[in-house]
């Protein structure tokens, strides 16, 4: 059930891509594309509360879980950005994102991780897997405002004023709109780490064990602290923005490599089982 | 029966040089005496009057086109031979096209739609205008904005300095806070110093060789001016620079803007050389954040946009066809009124005149009483028999039928005589359609 809601949630935002590309300048088609857009996050949220009655809360626990609520804080993080920073084009780029993220799942249901009640019950671990959701999605979007950036920043220099070039927004407010995204999802990052060390402590019974994903995850936390500081020292335009997508490659590189190798981390695996006792 | 139909008298850039356009052309009061004067003329019962630097053109509603090419020739008589004129659904095309901006010298340019519409409220404000030019510019401005939304003839920049506009609001989006530079006091540069003002850029600065024509140029351009000497530390503090000097070699190098940009920090700058030759060296534009352009790739813009345009225009005019056609359906729809009247007014002229024929012979045996009995029953007759058709004919002009009026006219024979104007071409009606019918028929 969950799963025909959701694919109907990403036929809306695929209507609401369609909308957002073919006229980016238009007031009326930015506005009718936003409306798709919370309505495809409308039924994508009803499709998680089908998931979350169907399996109670455990499918969170699976790559699968984990990108669907990625997806979802992507779209009511432009839901929020569109509100603040008109630039209806960089929902040309936001939506076929989030697209993206869901679109290996939208085949099949995946299997679900058995977790214990008593790690579920663990405040800490709810918000860790919201704030770790809403990092990403904060990055994904960065990506994609980034792209937009690299993509602009080619049609201004080389000359070329083509399409793209009376489509996208000005260089400035995208490397502004980059930057900011950056910094708030480092922040919102930083908590979710810190949460994921709480939950750790509590059920792994040490809040750092070495683990690959928690080494992944201090690696991008590093890379993006690092982005937040080169700002400060006067790092925008073109560089900035590769850096950003390099960011997000990271996160999806890591997020996908460590669930590709069973075994290899015992992050969203059974949380009963200590670190030290090895797989599943 | 008269036949008053639309008529336009005009000149144009097309048609006129500047010196007889200045001479024909009004603003304000002096335009709406001379509306009022038109429309005091002989058959004028309405007139409506663009003027703007590049066309004046008259629009009158009357039985021909004397008024308004007494307009033009009492106001210079050279203007005679530059004279263009059209009628009926040629000068309506014609509004279309001016208001939709496809007989403009820019082609696309926006603010022809505006001065029609302001010559057309003060055609109103006199009122020479009335009912039916009411209906022409209305749709004339319905047209315009289909025009402008359903294709692309607005688009992309057709001047220089616009080009030069589009670019830089691209990389800063907006100038708040910056500070545009001026090299150089040639007449391009000044111009696009002040086109770039709507972004709302906070200081414009000028240096020039010559302090005394740059202080000129400062004050022109509400600039401040900056000796000469400082152009480096100038690069440092501006963020769009518009370079056009009579120098024949570079005047901003590439080891220039390596060491502004160092000092700068790297932030953005943009470079504008309009100056032939060249003025700064196009090297500058590989460094990075260095965003470069010169006079050949603005013009490439300008002329790739005009080429776009005249694709466009070509869609445009299928447009104001459509709504040229639309509009004369209209109108001839609106014809089925007058139809009516004529059909009505002929029914009461025969009763009329069966009711005194009865009278003269059998009238001396009646009582007033029944005299007017008499003359009732006729009028009876006429309104019950007429019932039905009325109806069909009011519904047939709300529905835009024009065969209804037509089968009517030829039913009852209304073609033969005192019929205003059938083929509703040559009839404009002033104000509600039916006043005015009755009004002619009443003539």
């Amino acid at each position: 059930m969950s799963l025909t809601v959701l694919r109907l949630a990403a036929v809306l935002y695929v209507a609401a891509y369609l909308t957002y590309f073919a006229r980016p300048r238009h007031v009326l088609a930015a506005r009718i594309g936003a409306w798709f857009l919370a309505a495809a996050f409308a039924v994508h949220t009803a499709s998680m509360g089908l998931g979350c009655k169907e399996v109670g809360g455990l499918e969170f626990f699976s790559l699968r879980g984990g990108f669907v609520l990625t997806g979802w804080t992507v779209a009511v993080a432009y839901l929020v950005v569109q509100r603040f920073y008109h630039l209806p084009a960089v929902g040309a780029f936001v939506t076929p994102l989030v697209l993206l993220i869901l679109a290996p799942f939208l085949v099949g249901e995946g299997h679900q991780a058995e977790v214990a009640k008593a790690t579920l019950q663990n405040p800490a671990l709810t918000f860790h897997i919201f704030t770790a959701a809403a990092g990403v999605a904060m990055f994904a979007i960065a990506f994609g405002v980034a792209l937009m950036y690299v993509l602009q920043e080619r049609e201004v220099k080389g000359k070329r004023f083509g399409v793209l070039f009376s489509r996208l927004p000005p260089l400035q407010s995208l490397d502004t709109l980059t930057q900011r995204l950056v910094r708030l999802g480092f922040v919102i990052f930083t908590v979710a780490l810190l949460l994921g060390a709480f939950t750790a402590k509590a059920v792994w019974k040490s809040a750092w064990s070495w683990d690959p994903q928690q080494i992944t995850s201090l690696v991008i936390w590093l890379f993006y602290g690092g982005l937040v500081q080169l700002r400060h020292a006067g790092w925008h335009g073109r560089r900035y923005a590769l850096l950003t997508m390099v960011g997000f490659a990271l996160v999806i590189v890591t997020r996908v490599g460590l669930h590709a190798i069973p075994g290899l981390t015992i992050h969203t695996g059974s949380y009963s089982v200590g670190p030290q006792e090895g797989t599943q | 029966m008269s036949r008053s139909r639309l008529f336009l008298v005009g000149l144009s850039h097309k048609s006129a040089p500047i010196d007889v356009r200045e001479r024909v052309a009004l603003t304000g009061d002096a335009l709406k005496d001379a509306l009022a004067q038109l429309k005091g003329m002989d058959g004028v019962t309405e007139a409506f009057v663009v003027s703007t630097c590049n066309r004046v053109e008259v629009f009158i509603q009357a039985e021909g086109e004397a008024a308004a090419r007494h307009f033009f020739t009492s106001r210079a008589e050279q203007a005679e031979e530059h004279l263009y004129a059209k009628q009926g659904p040629e000068a309506v095309r014609h509004l279309f096209r001016v208001a939709s901006s496809l007989d403009s010298m820019v082609v696309g340019e926006q603010q022809i739609l505006g001065q029609v519409k302001e010559a057309y409220g003060l055609a109103s404000a006199a009122q020479a205008a009335g009912g039916f030019m009411s209906r022409l510019c209305n749709r004339a401005f319905a047209t315009a904005k289909r025009v402008r939304t359903e294709t692309g003839i607005g688009r992309g920049a057709t001047s220089m300095s616009q080009v030069a506009v589009d670019l830089v609001e691209k990389i800063f989006g907006d100038l708040a806070g910056r500070a545009i530079l001026l090299v150089g006091a040639g007449k391009m540069g000044a111009l696009s110093a002040k086109a770039l003002r709507v972004l709302g850029a906070d200081t414009i600065l000028v240096t020039n060789r010559s302090e005394e024509r740059g202080r000129q140029l400062a004050s022109q351009v509400e600039g401040t001016f900056r000796p000469w000497g400082e152009l480096s530390q100038l690069l440092v503090e501006a963020d769009v620079v518009i370079v056009s000097t009579g120098a024949p070699s570079f005047v901003i190098t590439a080891d220039m803007m390596r060491t502004a940009m160092k000092a700068r920090r790297h932030r953005n700058i943009c470079l504008i050389d309009l100056a032939v030759p060249r003025n700064v060296d196009p090297t500058c534009a590989d460094l990075g954040d260095v965003y470069g352009y010169d006079v050949d790739d603005m013009e490439k813009v300008v002329s790739a946009n005009h080429e776009a345009r005249r694709g466009e225009a070509v869609r445009a005019e299928a447009i104001v066809e459509s709504e040229v056609v639309a509009f004369t359906q209209e109108r001839e729809a609106r014809a089925a009124l007058p139809v009516l009247a004529t059909l009505r007014q002929r029914a009461e002229k025969i009763a009329r005149a069966e009711a005194e024929r009865t009278l003269a012979s059998v009238g001396g045996k009646l009582d007033q009483k029944g005299r007017r009995s008499v003359e009732a029953m006729a009028q009876a007759i006429v309104n019950k028999l007429l019932h039905g058709p009325t109806a069909r004919l009011k519904e047939a002009a709300a529905s835009g039928d024009t065969a209804l009026p037509g089968a009517a006219a030829a039913l009852f024979g209304l073609d033969e005589q005192d019929q205003p104007a059938r083929s509703g071409r040559g009839r404009e009606g002033n104000g509600a359609a039916r006043a005015a019918a009755s009004s002619e028929n009443a003539q």
